[in-house]
């Protein structure tokens, strides 16, 4: 610990854990439940989740499986390795995009979150341009500090979550979930492709897992946490439906968010305790751009070896900063999250696919 | 005899010259002229006369010894030493035939050079020299007075032991050394100022302390390059991490049982002469948070105190920042029966809710900072003009709400709980930060200032160990020593963070593994 731990492998099983669920749950779990209840009847969605997630733990398994038998080899170089290097340099560039557009996604939807929840006056641009600031400044520290950084926040994901699904469970009602099954199989199959959506940001383990010390039991991590975000995505859909009714939920923006409008905590201290969740939900938002943001900048250096990081950093954030200002409004940014979604499902399979067969091809001989 | 120790210090006396030219390359800037030691006494004396500018209080004895009256000298400053030890031990004994195997003195060494015994006469040794030869010897007789033990001003205990440090850093190393009585107990000297010449104990427990973090604190000791050292606060800002944190990245303390607690943890113990308060490093940051006192009281008591102290940091960093957040953006938060209260509060108040904070906010640190300086006498003083003038008569006058009157003495008594004085100084100006935050954008810039401080927290490092200690990297066994004070008895492991070479606490002296 004392000794400089810049090289490779200081990161634990358990980082990976927790880098994972704090990933994933990101504003992609805010509006899932209006997504989900779109294409399904009643409470039937819950199936859907279940199912998106176990497609995504299945693939967060084979990836993490690949990459963990290259130990502290960077993606670029096993993937190399694996898909000849062009198709791995195209692949790591279509990774850095993605992880900027998820990073400047994080940034906008945060101003779009309080606009909602807690001032609607502010200039949404100085809302997110001091977020974006934030963010720069977690990402030019060390990326050790990135997840010790996850760490702490956990328990502030774990709460907030918490928070979101224990408060309204006396509003529920019953009837609300009811009937069960009458969802046709498109919507299933529609509901289940917009969870796996929602869910890749298991991709990071592709890269961090070059961070680990130890990786022979990361991929059952990789797969543990996706099961802890389909837990809590099933769980808070049920209570949405529970609390708002299936129409409802699918035509508000946020609808966890607006459970707990109608929520009275005892003793009423504050009012109106979503924007109190606003409060803690900025800072899962937050670690869900930072590494998004942080996987942008390895991804390019892993690509131009040469760059300093701290340039890569400060040439970004202005770029993010334009692109999360591109949409116009509230349907533009849906429309873009849709497309990001199909994109981000369609790119993460593929790649899952092409490695998975390489490296089933070129066979075991790296598999210790 | 007298073959043997020559041929000895000629040996050391390369050694020790290759070692001058080391030294002098150093410091060239302080044109010191290393003088080689004479033969004859009567030169070394002028010269050491010469270099110490004649002083009027260096005393001379010229005494003839042995059956062949050799002449020889005992040389001492008056003040520095303790006279009745020179009196009698060393003036009596070396008049008589065998003196070399009477002579009784703490800690006898030889020197080479005049600019050593200038030094040792310093330090308050007396020397004893012999003409027509080489060799000189030095006797430990440092006096002079020094404070007596008392308890510790800066950090009271209710349940504890009272005796605090002092300025001697010998007396300071008995209160350790009497109350742990491990053989594995170390004190590595150093010495630092470049013209003070104190002595820095670097005291830890081999077996359980982690070499990397001794290493470290020993090269980053070595780097120091100063003259004069009035504090263990100046050698603490020369090693710390990071010079630019608000968060102390070494612990001070008054109290012995705390550095013989932290060393026997795996941490390291600083003692700099002339200074009451001992360094601990490394530290995290819930440290701060942590009274020794927790230890005594039983473990409910401790556990809550200490859950208390973290509420409490939490009140004196963001209450007013809090405040500021609802009254100027958020009133729609407060519950109503309360925002009216505190609408009808403000009523007539000319400011707005963030003038009226930072106003309030610099108040109580302008007091706070007076109460310190002034004089006990008048320390009441301040006392009633903060507590009517402030208080009472702003309200009435109405240039401050109540409510901000409350919010501002509650912050100042919550920020009185931390127990560390300059944690509590750092926590200070992040009060301000989020102050300023929370005018700009609510409740919004609060939560960012707040990622801000965490993500500053984790980059942090303490003699190179990360700074959020247990929390992260997780080391959730450790918890109940952090956020609670668990049964003693379970408190069986030192902190994993610190990859101590012993990880049980009950241990036999780090020999089995």
């Amino acid at each position: 610990m004392t000794k400089p731990r810049s090289g490779e492998g200081f990161l634990s099983d358990r980082d990976i854990l927790i880098a994972v669920i704090t990933n994933v749950i990101g504003v992609a779990t805010l509006s899932l439940p209006r997504l989900i209840a779109a294409d399904t009847n009643s409470a039937d969605g819950w199936i859907a989740i279940a199912l998106g997630g176990g497609i995504a733990g299945t693939l967060a398994y084979i990836i993490s499986k690949i990459a963990s038998s290259f130990p502290n080899q960077s993606f670029l170089s096993f993937a190399s390795d694996l898909i000849s290097k062009p198709l791995a340099v195209f692949i790591t560039i279509l990774f850095t995009l993605q992880f900027m557009v998820i990073a400047s996604f994080q940034v906008r939807e945060i101003s779009a979150l309080a606009h909602q929840y807690l001032f609607d006056q502010t200039p949404r641009e100085v809302i997110s341009l001091t977020f974006l600031l934030v963010v720069v400044f977690a990402v030019s520290g060390s990326r050790a500090g990135i997840f010790r950084l996850n760490m702490l926040f956990l328990p502030f994901t774990i709460g907030g979550l918490l928070a979101l699904i224990l408060l309204p469970v006396a509003f529920m009602h019953p009837e609300n979930v009811l009937p069960i099954f009458h969802t046709d199989f498109k919507g299933y199959l529609k509901a289940t492709y917009t969870t796996v959506g929602s869910l890749t940001g298991f991709g990071i383990v592709l890269f961090y897992i070059a961070l680990v010390k130890n990786p022979k039991n990361t991929p059952k991590m990789a797969v543990r946490g996706m099961l802890v975000v389909t837990f809590f995505n099933i769980l808070l859909y049920i209570i949405c439906i529970g609390t708002l009714g299936n129409l409802t939920t699918a035509n508000l923006f946020f609808p966890t968010f607006d459970l707990s409008r109608s929520v009275q905590i005892p003793g009423s201290f504050f009012e109106r305790f979503d924007s109190i969740l606003f409060v803690v939900w900025t800072t899962i938002v937050f670690t869900t751009a930072l590494m998004a943001f942080d996987l942008a900048v390895m991804t390019l250096m892993m690509l131009f070896k040469k760059l300093r990081r701290i340039r890569v950093i400060l040439a970004l954030s202005p770029i993010l900063f334009f692109i999360s200002m591109l949409p116009k409004d509230y349907l533009e940014l849906t429309r873009i999250s849709r497309f990001m979604n199909s994109f981000s499902v369609i790119f993460i399979v593929s790649v899952t696919i092409l490695l998975g067969v390489a490296y089933k091809v070129k066979g075991g001989k790296q598999n210790g | 005899m007298r073959s043997f120790s020559k041929k000895g210090s000629n040996g050391t006396q390369n050694k020790h010259n290759s070692q001058n030219s080391n030294e002098s390359n150093n410091q060239n800037n302080t044109a010191e002229v290393k003088v080689p030691i004479d033969t004859n006494l009567n030169t070394n004396i002028q010269n050491l006369k010469e270099m110490l500018g004649q002083p009027e209080d260096l005393i001379i004895r010229e005494i003839k010894v042995g059956s062949l009256q050799k002449k020889c000298s005992i040389l001492y400053i008056s003040v520095l030493v303790d006279q009745n030890m020179v009196q009698t031990n060393i003036s009596k004994i070396v008049q008589s035939s065998n003196a070399q195997e009477i002579m009784a003195i703490s800690e006898m060494k030889n020197i080479l050079a005049v600019n050593e015994i200038a030094d040792a006469v310093l330090s308050g040794n007396t020397v004893l020299m012999l003409d027509g030869v080489s060799l000189i010897w030095i006797m430990n007789t440092a006096g002079g007075d020094k404070r007596s033990i008392e308890e510790p001003q800066s950090e009271p205990v209710i349940r504890g032991p009272r005796a605090g440090f002092i300025e001697n850093i010998d007396t300071n190393i008995s209160l350790i050394r009497r109350e742990l009585k491990d053989p594995n107990l170390r004190f590595e000297m150093h010495e630092i100022g470049e013209r003070s010449k104190q002595k820095l104990a670097v005291c830890y427990v081999e077996g359980i302390i982690n070499q990397d973090i001794l290493d470290e604190v020993n090269r980053r000791l070595k780097s120091i390059d100063v003259d004069f050292v009035q504090d263990s606060g100046f050698v603490e800002q020369w090693i710390e991490d990071s010079f630019l944190s608000p968060f102390p990245q070494i612990l001070d303390t008054e109290r012995p049982e705390r550095v013989i607690y932290s060393i026997l943890q795996g941490k390291v113990g600083i003692l700099v002469d002339g200074s009451p308060f001992a360094l601990i490093a490394p530290v995290t940051f819930g440290l701060a948070l942590q009274s020794i006192d927790d230890y005594s009281q039983r473990w409910v008591i401790g556990s809550l105190l200490r859950l208390l102290r973290f509420l409490s940091t939490f009140i004196s960093l963001f209450l007013p920042a809090i405040y500021v957040a609802l009254i100027a953006y958020h009133p729609g938060l407060i519950p109503t029966q309360l925002a009216f209260s505190i609408a009808a509060s403000r009523e007539g108040v000319p400011f707005p809710a963030i003038f009226e904070a930072l106003l309030m906010a610099v108040a109580f640190e302008v007091l706070e900072e007076a109460g310190i300086r002034l004089p006990k006498g008048i320390g009441q003083t301040i006392g009633i003009v903060g507590g009517i003038v402030i208080g009472d008569v702003a309200v009435s006058a109405g240039i401050v709400s109540p409510a901000m009157v409350i919010v501002t003495s509650l912050t100042a008594i919550a920020s009185f709980t931390i127990p560390n004085y300059s944690t509590g100084v750092g926590l200070r100006v992040m009060r301000f930060a989020l102050i300023f935050a929370a005018s700009v954008l609510g409740l919004y810039g609060i939560i960012l200032i707040f990622i801000m401080m965490v993500v500053h927290l984790v980059n942090l490092k303490s003699m190179g160990v990360p700074y959020t200690g247990p929390f992260a990297p997780y080391f959730l066994g450790d918890l109940k020593n952090l956020l609670i004070r668990a049964p003693v008895m379970t408190l069986t492991k030192r902190p994993p963070y610190l990859e101590t070479e012993d990880t049980k606490k009950i241990n036999n002296g780090g020999q089995d593994k």
